[in-house]
């Protein structure tokens, strides 16, 4: 996969990631192991059709996984591509604790140098 | 799943005025983060902070000062859209706190708003540091720029 596709499907994980709806459903499929369209639109105050394209969304970045249940669809949360997401957040994180390094090593040499 | 906020904690030896002028000011912001800095530290401020070279697709991203608060608070937001006031929704919201402790200073970051506007922006900038520069490109600058430091009187 070369980088701009990589960054493509990325962009997508946290635009799936970025609704506050899609972050609840995975909540509600974490805490209770799987749900279809019905059992999680009952403990949210969206409509089934909401929560059905929400999940769409979801599977479509791999963020979920859909089984075959009856007419419906039941979904599980995929660990491997949640764990990537939460790895993201943590390569942002170390970004910074690099740059608070650097402001740590300037503001203790300029105070050394006016100690002089 | 708290997947919103960045905490960062760490504890500077030097005076929470230098700290500070370190964190707030466009000249030192461009030795510990991005290639260049322009804005005014002052409330309300707007401006932008390049990664690499704009004319080889090093991004330019918008920054707004929020809050210049000497020596306790800087916050700014940065990744709104160009032709958009910063606001929450919009943008990443930095804020750096400075406390006085033991002699120097304890500095905390928090960034916040992921939860609000997505990933993209941070996370390309995040990768344009990884994939292109990263970290064979700030540790040799460092050590040069420390030098002219210790060669003021």
């Amino acid at each position: 996969m070369s980088d701009a596709v990589a960054e493509q499907v990325d962009d997508d994980l946290w635009s799936a990631i970025g609704d506050p709806t899609r972050r609840r459903l995975l909540d509600l499929l974490l805490l209770g192991g799987d749900g279809t369209a019905t059992t999680l639109g009952r403990q949210l105050p969206v409509t089934r059709q909401a929560v059905s394209k929400h999940l769409v969304v979801l599977d479509r970045v791999g963020l979920v996984r859909a089984t075959p249940a009856g007419r419906e669809k039941r979904y599980r949360v995929d660990d491997d591509q949640l764990a990537r997401a939460a790895a993201q957040l943590s390569s942002v994180g170390s970004a910074w604790d690099a740059r608070l390094q650097r402001i740590k090593r300037i503001a203790e040499t300029i105070q050394r140098t006016q100690q002089d | 799943m708290e997947l919103g906020t960045i905490e960062r904690e760490i504890y500077v030896e030097a005076a929470p005025e230098i700290v500070f002028d370190v964190v707030s000011s466009p000249e030192h912001l461009k030795q510990w983060w991005p290639d260049d800095a322009r804005y005014e530290p002052t409330p309300g401020s707007t401006g932008e902070i390049v990664f690499g070279d704009p004319g080889a697709g090093g991004p330019v991203v918008p920054f707004t000062v929020v809050d210049v608060s000497p020596p306790r608070t800087f916050a700014f937001r940065w990744t709104h859209p160009a032709d958009q006031d910063a606001t929450e929704g919009n943008s990443l919201l930095v804020t750096f706190d400075l406390t006085p402790s033991r002699g120097g200073t304890l500095l905390r970051m928090t960034e916040t708003g992921f939860r609000e506007m997505g990933w993209e922006v941070a996370v390309l900038e995040q990768q344009y540091q990884e994939h292109v520069t990263g970290w064979e490109f700030y540790l040799p600058r460092l050590a040069p720029y420390v030098a002219t430091l210790e060669l003021r009187p």
